[in-house]
């Protein structure tokens, strides 16, 4: 670059070396934090993905050794594990859209009602349901034993599927009613127009349009509920699936060969079920795009919509009412104690764990904070670098960072012990290995988020500064961050809620001496703590919606204040 | 010549979106370049804005070359089809915007910022918010931004196809003012026949990514090149002001 290309003719040659220079700088940073964003990727997605493959060939009596003897010996877990799959599949979703349906066509405080319920088991621990089961349900449980005076065993095959489905209604029914909300109002209208009744309408218009998101839903659901291990471990008793025999394997024998292999068994249905999901959130993204209208209220009233209609106002009024015994039950128990006169208030197990256990709260709130913190930039860069920039390699490294969504956490939890237990990346047993499992777990929402944010702002801007003189540095620092303040709030809820409720994927990478508070709650409920369990449940609930209360009253003030 | 387009050529996968395109044009003069959609023109506009890197030709501006220079160090700026503002800023933090990247002071760039909305006729809008203006008063806001830094050449990319008739006139006559006041070179891409035909010193007609006339208004209006010019123009006749500036284009009812 010499003088004469300087765009402005007065600078002189002292100040346009200077500019040459820094411009120098700037593009090498830029490079740079590109390297660093792949580089990552490669090392925490792509690695441990490989080792799992790989170390599950490494037998040492041939190389589908290990598979040989997991089919052979698990032959009835894997039966197991795709028999609650299905299930829980099909029950779930029907909860789902039930319950979708209801909350879009509802308003006012009924809906918001049901809209806090959902919240809350959104930032809720996993196990808080089959532990709401048990004091509720179970042996000594409060309506089946104390209320109905039954005792019977709700330790089995049933009970997984029926609390799977139970605690995985939330998410599917918050997207489904995305969905819903986002449906042109107008094809309603046309409908109604041309004489079609409110069952009509539901039949030919609502849930066809909704069909990609009901087979997500399905697919997800499935794909989760093979990935569980705590419902069976908990609920199950002596039956027993896949994913619960890998906790075992790996808790009780530390065999990492078989676990590996017992892990592909749920790897290869998953990633097939990954390619699947795209196709169909593809399709569900076109539908909708179709039909872009202002968000409201979905013009159908449900119970006049016949015998489907009713059936699902009632599943949903059931759910809701499942869900509020279910927290009513975990919010009470911490703070009740059984003795020959019933039940009376204490704060016994309060004091316990505050003199106790309070480390471990604090060192998850801490590690929360910078997964999200970290997440949330990481993952705007990386939306800037694959929305906005031509970079090589751009489809692979965007397919590479959804994987994680779809791996079960366990899988992926082995591929990092695979990957970084020895020199020269022995991560093993640090606080990195855990954040950074965190983080990569939680990325392809994150990067989803900023990319749909990113779409919002036009190019136009972003050439606008390039063309008035701004280097790529001024592009993200008045343009790209901008435009995706509102993502700002999204990943960080979604990041900050996640790491404080994850379990699975960092199941086998903590560091015994320094436990997160999912781990206490799930060591508190196998032993059979529930009074403790429910506590902790509850301090990780208050303390999920504290924090993420606080970010959001923040950036909203900043917003105003800018406004 | 100040601007010089030579033999430039660009294409996309298989489609040659700009064959061999040659142009050139005084300093201080506004050419329009001219094409049903789909032929090629903003494509070009990106070439010499720099959003584009052409496959072969070069690009001369005030006698350098920068056919690959990236579009922050190019003395050239851009009015944008959808103006590209900046939504979380104000008015006047639009128009000074540029200037940041200069050698200016925060004081001398308020005074420029303010001077220039003056010009566009917004002088008492900055500090009003982009979504709180009308599309015609964004216009305005984007010409000045890109006014401000004093660019050797500024371009326009169908600036006035979110506006709608009336507004379109009005904005055309200011435009013409501005550019000759300031003696701005100027391009400006156009599928409007009359726009071209009113605003131009120089009109370049593109078809299918081809030059197919070049020279000034009256020029092709008297002697089109080829016959499909004729149809694509489609005048009937012209309608001079009282001094002597082309005032308004009749078409042909045929269409």
């Amino acid at each position: 670059m010499n003088k004469r290309s300087s765009p402005h003719r007065e600078t002189t040659g002292k100040r346009a070396s200077f500019d040459a220079l820094f411009r120098r700088c700037a593009q090498g940073m830029d490079r740079l934090v590109l390297w660093l964003l792949l580089g990552a990727v490669c090392l925490f997605v792509l690695l441990p993905i490989l080792c799992i493959f790989l170390r599950s060939f490494q037998s040492e009596d041939g190389v589908f050794a290990a598979y040989q003897a997991v089919w052979k010996q698990y032959r009835d877990n894997l039966w197991n594990s795709v028999f609650v799959g299905v299930l829980t599949a099909l029950l779930c979703t029907l909860f789902s859209v039930a319950a979708a349906l209801f909350l879009a066509t509802r308003k006012g405080w009924g809906k918001l009602l049901c809209l806090a319920i959902l919240l809350i088991t959104m930032v809720s621990p996993p196990f808080v349901s089959s532990l709401a089961y048990i004091q509720l349900y179970g042996r000594r449980g409060w309506i089946t034993y104390r209320l109905l005076g039954l005792s019977w065993d709700p330790y089995n095959c049933w009970g997984v599927i029926w609390m799977q489905s139970i605690s995985f209604v939330p998410l599917n029914a918050l997207f489904l009613n995305g969905m819903l909300e986002k449906l042109d109002s107008g094809s309603i209208q046309a409908a109604r127009d041309l004489g079609a009744r409110p069952a009509a309408i539901l039949r030919d218009v609502v849930l066809p349009l909704l069909r990609p998101g009901i087979l997500v839903a399905l697919l997800l659901s499935f794909v989760r509920s093979l990935a569980d291990f705590g419902t069976p471990v908990i609920i199950g008793g002596r039956f027993s699936t896949i994913a619960s025999e890998i906790y075992l394997q790996l808790v009780g024998y530390s065999n990492l060969e078989k676990a590996a292999a017992m892990n592909l068994f749920l790897l290869l249905p998953s990633i097939a079920a990954f390619f699947l999901y795209r196709a169909l959130m593809r399709q569900a993204d076109r539908l909708s795009q179709a039909s872009r209208s202002r968000q409201e209220r979905l013009q159908l009233s449900l119970l006049r919509c016949g015998p489907a209609g009713v059936l699902a106002v009632v599943i949903s009024l059931l759910f809701f009412l499942m869900m509020l015994l279910q927290y009513g039950c975990i919010f009470l128990s911490g703070f009740l104690k059984q003795s020959r006169r019933g039940a009376v208030f204490t704060t016994q197990y309060l004091e316990q764990l505050l003199k106790y256990d309070a480390s471990t709260l604090v060192r998850s709130v801490i590690y929360a904070l910078i997964v999200s913190l970290a997440g949330t930039l990481f993952a705007m860069l990386f939306s800037y670098y694959m929305e906005r920039r031509q970079v090589l390699g751009r489809h692979f490294f965007d397919g590479l960072v959804t994987l994680p969504y779809m791996i079960p956490g366990t899988c992926f939890g082995i591929g990092y012990i695979l990957a970084f237990n020895h020199p020269p990346l022995k991560l093993t047993g640090t606080a990195v290995i855990v954040l950074a499992n965190m983080l990569f777990k939680q990325l392809p929402t994150t990067t989803k988020i900023c990319s749909a944010a990113l779409a919002q702002v036009p190019a136009d801007q972003e050439r606008a500064v390039r063309d008035l003189g701004g280097g790529q540095g001024a592009v993200l620092r008045d343009v790209i961050f901008p435009g995706l303040r509102p993502a700002f709030l999204s990943c960080f809820v979604y990041n900050f809620s996640s790491s404080m409720t994850t379990a699975g994927a960092i199941l086998f990478l903590i560091n015994p001496g320094k436990k997160l508070a999912v781990f206490q709650l799930f060591d508190a409920v196998y032993v059979g703590e529930y009074a403790l369990a429910s506590l902790i449940a509850t301090m990780i609930i208050v303390l999920v919606l504290v924090v993420e209360g606080a970010v959001y009253w923040l950036t909203n003030r900043r917003l105003y204040r800018t406004a | 010549m100040y601007l010089t387009l030579s033999q430039l050529c660009k294409r996309f996968g298989e489609k040659e979106v700009v064959k061999d395109l040659s142009l050139f044009l005084e300093q201080g003069q506004l050419l329009c370049i001219l094409g049903s959609s789909g032929c090629g023109k903003t494509t070009t506009l990106n070439m010499i804005g720099g959003f584009l890197t052409p496959d072969q030709g070069q690009i001369m501006l005030d006698g350098q070359d920068i056919t690959h220079t990236p579009p922050e160090q190019r003395p050239v700026t851009t009015v944008f089809q959808s103006y590209g503002l900046f939504p979380h800023m104000t008015v006047l933090q639009n128009v000074v915007y540029g200037l940041k990247f200069r050698a200016c002071s925060k004081r001398e760039a308020r005074q420029k910022g303010l001077h220039y909305l003056e010009l566009v006729g917004l002088s008492g809008y900055a500090d009003a918010r982009i979504y709180e203006i009308s599309g015609g008063q964004q216009q305005r806001v984007a010409l000045a931004r890109a006014l401000i830094v004093e660019p050797k050449l500024c371009l326009l990319d169908e600036p006035f196809s979110n506006l709608d008739a009336a507004l379109r006139v009005k904005m055309r006559e200011e435009l013409k003012k501005l550019q000759q006041e300031l003696g701005m070179t100027m391009v400006f891409v156009t599928h409007d026949q009359e726009e071209a035909l009113i605003l131009a010193d120089k009109i370049a007609i593109l078809d299918q990514g081809r030059l197919v006339q070049y020279g000034a208004p009256l020029e092709i209006y008297r002697h089109p090149a080829e016959p499909f010019l004729t149809a694509f123009l489609g005048l009937e006749d012209l309608v001079w002001a009282q001094d002597g500036t082309l005032l308004k284009v009749i078409k042909r009812n045929a269409v």
